[in-house]
C-alpha cells in the first residue's frame, strides 16, 4: 500500500505576520482556511516542540514537527518553524513518521552550523530540496540529496509490518518465494550460515544440531526473516500425521492464479502437470482419521504425478489443509504421583518429542496404554 | 455490569496506582489511556476533567520557566516513566490542543502526539436566544451561557487498531450528541463546567498557601455527576468493554466495545468480520444464547423491546430463525434484525440448529488445558464429568446420534445435549459440513484445452443464494417479503414441473446442462445413472450448487429434499463430483477467529 505524499510544506513563525506557511509543493495546496484551523499544531506552545503531530482536518492528515532554537540573535529571541507533509485523511502515515523527524532534525543541526534557515538566500534552497523530496519519495520511497557541499540527506519509507510469532523448536520455516531472489550477502551472518538449511522439511531444532548455530539464535534468525515474509512456518511432516481440509481449500477452485502456482509447486520433477482434479481429490482425501499414509495407499494413482510431501507444504503454507495435533492430558492420578508436566493439554506430541527427544512412536505407545491418559486432537 | 473499579474517593489513590501498573504493564491496545473533557469559551479554553488522575509529583509543568538554567540540556524525549502514558501532557497544553477552532466541529476529531492518539468530536453549544422579561417578573432570568463548544476525547495508544479508533469516535459522538441535548434542555453541562471550574480554582489557590501539589480533579469526583460518568465509561471501556450512562441521571448512552467482548483466546474478532458473518446468516440458522434466557431478561432495561423479550423467550438451540419467527410470532426480518443485535453486543452467537446428525470436532483454538479456568467451571456444572475426556470425544468428527445409547436412561441423553450445548457456548466445537464440487475427469486427447478452461464453480460466477431480503445493519427495507418462509421461487425449481419424462422436463434438463463444457457434458451422461431420467434431471437441478460453497444442509433446506436423496445422489454421481468436509466459513467466525 503506497503512501502518497499530496504536498510538503515549511511553516515558521515569522517576527511581525505570526505563524504563515512559508513554501509549500505544490503551491496553493494547503488554504487559508485550513492552516488558520490546525496552526496551532504546526506552530506549537513549548511543550510540544520536538514532538511528531499527526493531525486530521478537512479531509487531510498533516504530520509534522515544530521546532524551537532559541538564541538572542533571533528577533523575538526564538525561531520557530516546521516541515510536514500531507497526506489524504485515509492514508496510513506510520512509514512517514520517521521520515519527518530525520528532516526537523537535519534542518535543526543545519541552523545550529550554518544558520541555514534563517540567512533569506540559503533559505529559498529549501524549494528546490522540498520539490525533489515529493518526487522521490512519491516514486521510489527513498531518496537521496546534497543539500551543500559537505552535507546530504538520506531518507527512506520503510513500511511496518505486524509483528510475527514466536517461533517454536518444532516449527520448520519454508521460503515463501524462490530463494534465489534474495541476495545472500545482504542477510546477517547467523542468517547466512542457516540459509542453506531451510528447505522445508527441517525443523528448527534439527537446522540448529546440522548448522552448529544455537537454538535461540536460529529462533531469532527465523523470526526475523518471518517478518519480512522471506518465510512462512509449517510444520513437520510425518506419514504418521493427520491433516483436514479448511474452507480455503475451495479458493484452489476459484482462483485461477493459485491453482497456476499449485498446480507448478506440487507436480514431481520431469513428470507433466498434474491435473487440478486429481490434486484436489488428494486435498479433498485429507479429513481426521486418516494419515498421510492411508492417504498415499488410497489415492495412489492420483499422486502417480504429485509429490505428496510439496502437496502438504503448499497446502499448509496457503492455509488450504491444516494439520491436527494430539494433545495428551492426564485426567487421573494417584494422590503421590507427581503433577502432570507435560500432559497438560497444553503441548502437542511435537513439542514433547522435541523437547524430551524421544520418538513419536515411542511416546505413542508409552500413552496409548495409560488408562490416565486421554488424547484430544486439534 | 460488574465495576470492579468502583469505590469511594478515598480508596481512589491505591485503585488508581495498582491499575495504572496493571494497564501499563500489559500495554493493551484496546483500552484508553484516559478520558479527557475540555470546552472553549469566552473564558478561552479549559481543561474541565481527565481521568485516570496525573501522578503530580512527576507532572512536567511544575517546571517553571524561571528555573530554566542555559547550560542545562533539554531532554524533553527521554522520559523515564510510561513512554505511553499521556502524563508528559499538562492540562493547559491539552486545554489548547483539544479544544479545536469551530470549524473542526461536528466531524471526527483525530490527533497524534508521539506515541498517544486523541480522538474525538467536538461539538458546538447553540446558544439559546436570552428571553426578555420584564422588570417586575420575579423567575429567575436564564443565564447567558459562555461555553461555545466542548470535546470529549479519549486517549488511545497510537499503534491502537483502526477499528478500535472509530468506535472510541461513536462513542464520543454520542456522549456529546447526549450533552448537548441536556445542555439545550436545561444548560447541565454549563452547570457541570461551573463546578468543575470552582473546584478547580479552589484548588490552585490552595496550592498557592500550602505549597503541595494537589491534583483538583479528585475533588471534582464528588461533586460532579459528569465527572462520575466519565470516569464509569473510561473503567468499563477497560474492563468489559460494555457501559451504560445515564448523563444527569436521564438520558442514556449505551455502548460496548466488540474488541472486549468477542474475544477467543488472546485474540478478538474485528467488527467488520462480525458485521460480514451477520449479514450472511440465513433462515436455517439459530441463535444460541451465551447466558440463561432469566439473566438476559434481567440485564434489559425496563422499556426495551417487546419483540425482543419474546425472542428470548423462545429462543432455543434446536430452533432454526425460521421457526423462531413463527413460534415468537414476528417477521423473519425483524428476527434477524434482533438476533444481529443480540451477537453484537456478546449476548448471542450463530450455529446450526442442534440435530442428531450434527457432525462436531474440537475447534482449534479451544483451550484444552487441564489448568484452564474452563474445566473447573464444567466440572462444577457437571458434577462427575471432566472436560478433557469429554473433549477427547470430539477428537475425531462425531454426531450426535453416535452417543445415543438405547440402554442409557433418557436423562443421560439430556446431560449430553446440555454439555454440548455449554461447549458451544464456550467456543470449543466446531461444526463440520459437506461440501460438494463438481470436478470431471480431463479428457485425454485434449489435454491442453482442458487446462484453460476453468472449472465450472468458477464460470457459473458469483451468483450468491444469499438472504434475498437485504440485511442491512439496522435498518429495515420496506420492499421486502416481510414473512418470508421459503428461499425465492427461481431457485428451487421442483414443486412446479410435472413428473415423467416430458419434453418439457427435457429442455429444462438440457438449459441446466448448457453452462457445462462439451466435454463435461459427455461424460456425465456417460455415467450410468445418468440413464435413469429422474436422476438425470435431480443432478441437473442442483447443478449451481456443486461449487463447494453451498454444503449438504443449505441444499437440503432450499430444494426441500431428505438428506438420504442427496447422499444417494452424491454417491450415484461420484465419479464426477469431489466431497469435502470442513466447518462453515460464515459463523465458524464465532469459534475461531480470523488471523
Amino acid at each position: 500500500m503506497a503512501t502518497r505524499i499530496e504536498c510538503i510544506f515549511f511553516s515558521e513563525f515569522h517576527p511581525t505576520l505570526g505563524p504563515k506557511i512559508t513554501y509549500q509543493v505544490p503551491e496553493e495546496y494547503i488554504s487559508r482556511e485550513l492552516f488558520d484551523t490546525v496552526q496551532v499544531y504546526i506552530i506549537t506552545k513549548p511543550e510540544l516542540q520536538n514532538k511528531l503531530i499527526t493531525v486530521t482536518a478537512m479531509d487531510k492528515k498533516l504530520i509534522g514537527c515544530p521546532v524551537c532554537i532559541e538564541h538572542k540573535k533571533y528577533s523575538r529571541n526564538a525561531l520557530l518553524f516546521n516541515l510536514g507533509f500531507v497526506c489524504d485523511a485515509h492514508t496510513n502515515t506510520c512509514a512517514l513518521e520517521p521520515i519527518v523527524k530525520k528532516l526537523s532534525g537535519y534542518l535543526t543541526t543545519l541552523e545550529l552550523e550554518s544558520g541555514f534557515i534563517s540567512n533569506e538566500e540559503s533559505k529559498q534552497k529549501l524549494l528546490p530540496i522540498m520539490s525533489t523530496l515529493l518526487e522521490d519519495l512519491n516514486a521510489t520511497g527513498a531518496c537521496t540529496l546534497p543539500i551543500d557541499d559537505s552535507n546530504t540527506i538520506h531518507l527512506k519509507l520503510i513500511q511496518l509490518r505486524r509483528d510475527p510469532p514466536i517461533v517454536q523448536e518444532y516449527d520448520v520455516p519454508v521460503f515463501a518465494e524462490c530463494k534465489d531472489l534474495y541476495i545472500k550477502s545482504q542477510w546477517d551472518l547467523t542468517t547466512q550460515q542457516i540459509l542453506p538449511y531451510i528447505d522445508g522439511f527441517r525443523h528448527i531444532q534439527k537446522i540448529s544440531a546440522e548448522a552448529d548455530v544455537e537454538l535461540n539464535l536460529v529462533r531469532i534468525a527465523v523470526q526475523n526473516l518471518l517478518y519480512y515474509g522471506v518465510v512462512t512456518l509449517v510444520s513437520i511432516f510425518q506419514y504418521s500425521n493427520v491433516y483436514c481440509t479448511t474452507p480455503k481449500v475451495q479458493s484452489l477452485i476459484d482462483d485461477k492464479s493459485i491453482q497456476e502456482e499449485c498446480l507448478g509447486y506440487v507436480t514431481k520433477q520431469g513428470q507433466k502437470r498434474a491435473s487440478l482434479r486429481d490434486v484436489f481429490q488428494l486435498y479433498c482425501g485429507l479429513s481426521p482419521g486418516t494419515t498421510m499414509r492411508d492417504l498415499c495407499s488410497r489415492y495412489s494413482q492420483q499422486l502417480q504425478r504429485v509429490d505428496e510431501r510439496r502437496l502438504i507444504q503448499f497446502g499448509l503454507m496457503k492455509c488450504l489443509i491444516r494439520r491436527l495435533q494430539k494433545y495428551p492430558v492426564k485426567v487421573a492420578r494417584d494422590e503421590r504421583s507427581r503433577l502432570p508436566r507435560l500432559y497438560t493439554g497444553s503441548h502437542s506430541y511435537d513439542e514433547i518429542c522435541c523437547k524430551t527427544g524421544i520418538s513419536y512412536q515411542e511416546l505413542d505407545e508409552r500413552l496409548e496404554n495409560d488408562p490416565n491418559i486421554v488424547i484430544c486432537w486439534k | 455490569m460488574l465495576n470492579p473499579l468502583v469505590g469511594s474517593p478515598d480508596d481512589s489513590r491505591s485503585m488508581y496506582r495498582q491499575s495504572q501498573n496493571n494497564f501499563y504493564k500489559s500495554g493493551d491496545k484496546t483500552s484508553p489511556i484516559s478520558v479527557i473533557l475540555v470546552s472553549s469559551g469566552s473564558r478561552g479554553n479549559k481543561l474541565l476533567f481527565r481521568y485516570p488522575f496525573q501522578r503530580v509529583d512527576e507532572c512536567p509543568s511544575s517546571l517553571s520557566a524561571k528555573q530554566r538554567n542555559p547550560y542545562a540540556l533539554n531532554v524533553t524525549g527521554d522520559v523515564l516513566e510510561d513512554q505511553d502514558g499521556d502524563s508528559r501532557f499538562s492540562d493547559i497544553i491539552l486545554a489548547t490542543i483539544l479544544a479545536t477552532k469551530s470549524d473542526m466541529c461536528g466531524k471526527k476529531f483525530e490527533l497524534k502526539i508521539d506515541n498517544v492518539r486523541f480522538v474525538g468530536h467536538p461539538t458546538l453549544l447553540q446558544h439559546s436566544p436570552i428571553i426578555q422579561v420584564s422588570k417586575t417578573d420575579p423567575s429567575p432570568k436564564r443565564e447567558m451561557p459562555t461555553m461555545i463548544l466542548f470535546n470529549v476525547v479519549f486517549a488511545l495508544r497510537a499503534n491502537a487498531d483502526p477499528s478500535v479508533i472509530c468506535c472510541m469516535h461513536n462513542l464520543s459522538r454520542r456522549i456529546a450528541i447526549a450533552l448537548q441535548h441536556e445542555e439545550r434542555r436545561c444548560q447541565y453541562l454549563t452547570r457541570e463546567a461551573k463546578l468543575m471550574l470552582a473546584v478547580q480554582d479552589e484548588i490552585t489557590t490552595m496550592t498557592e498557601t500550602d505549597g503541595g501539589p494537589q491534583s483538583p480533579f479528585r475533588q471534582i469526583l464528588p461533586k460532579c455527576k459528569l465527572a462520575r460518568d466519565l470516569k464509569e465509561a473510561y473503567d468499563s471501556l477497560c474492563t468489559t468493554g460494555v457501559m451504560r450512562l445515564h448523563i444527569n441521571s436521564w438520558l442514556e448512552v449505551s455502548f460496548c466495545l466488540p474488541h472486549k467482548i468477542h474475544r477467543i483466546g488472546g485474540n478478538y474478532i474485528p467488527p467488520e468480520a462480525l458485521e460480514r458473518s451477520l449479514k450472511a446468516i440465513r433462515p436455517y440458522h439459530a441463535l444460541l444464547l451465551l447466558e440463561s434466557d432469566k439473566a438476559l431478561l434481567s440485564e434489559l432495561p425496563l422499556d426495551c423491546s417487546p419483540a425482543m423479550v419474546r425472542l428470548i423467550k423462545t429462543c432455543s438451540a434446536v430452533k432454526n430463525l425460521q421457526q423462531l419467527a413463527q413460534d415468537a410470532d414476528l417477521a423473519l426480518l425483524q428476527i434477524f434484525q434482533i438476533a444481529a443485535h443480540l451477537v453484537y453486543w456478546g449476548k448471542a452467537i450463530i450455529i446450526y440448529p442442534l440435530c442428531e446428525n450434527n457432525v462436531y470436532m474440537l475447534s482449534p483454538h479451544a483451550n484444552i488445558s487441564l489448568y484452564s479456568p474452563l474445566a473447573e467451571q464444567f466440572a462444577q456444572q457437571f458434577s462427575g464429568h471432566d472436560l478433557p475426556s469429554m473433549l477427547a470425544k470430539f477428537s475425531l468428527p462425531v454426531s450426535l446420534a453416535e452417543f445415543r445409547n438405547p440402554l442409557e436412561a433418557p436423562a443421560q441423553e439430556a446431560q449430553l445435549i446440555q454439555m454440548v450445548v455449554w461447549m458451544l457456548q464456550h467456543r470449543l466445537l466446531i461444526q463440520l459440513h459437506t461440501y460438494v464440487c463438481l470436478l470431471v475427469p480431463p479428457s485425454e486427447d485434449e489435454p491442453g484445452l482442458r487446462d484453460e478452461e476453468l472449472p465450472l464453480a468458477a464460470r457459473v460466477g458469483g451468483r450468491s443464494l444469499s438472504t434475498p431480503s437485504a440485511l442491512s445493519f439496522g435498518s429495515p427495507t420496506s420492499s421486502d417479503d416481510m414473512t418470508l418462509t421459503s428461499p425465492s421461487i427461481e431457485n428451487s425449481s421442483a414443486e412446479l414441473v410435472p413428473g415423467g419424462d416430458s419434453p418439457l422436463n427435457k429442455r429444462m434438463t438440457e438449459t441446466q446442462l448448457t453452462s457445462l463444457s462439451e466435454h463435461e457434458r459427455q461424460v456425465i451422461l456417460n455415467i450410468p445413472a445418468a440413464q435413469n431420467p429422474e436422476d438425470l434431471r435431480m443432478f441437473a437441478r442442483l447443478l449451481h450448487y456443486f461449487r463447494g460453497h453451498h454444503h449438504l444442509e443449505e441444499i437440503m433446506y432450499n430444494e426441500n429434499m431428505r438428506r438420504s436423496q442427496l447422499k444417494t445422489l452424491f454417491d450415484k454421481f461420484r465419479s464426477v463430483l469431489v466431497v469435502t468436509n470442513h466447518e462453515d466459513p460464515i459463523i465458524s467466525i464465532f469459534q475461531s477467529p480470523m488471523d
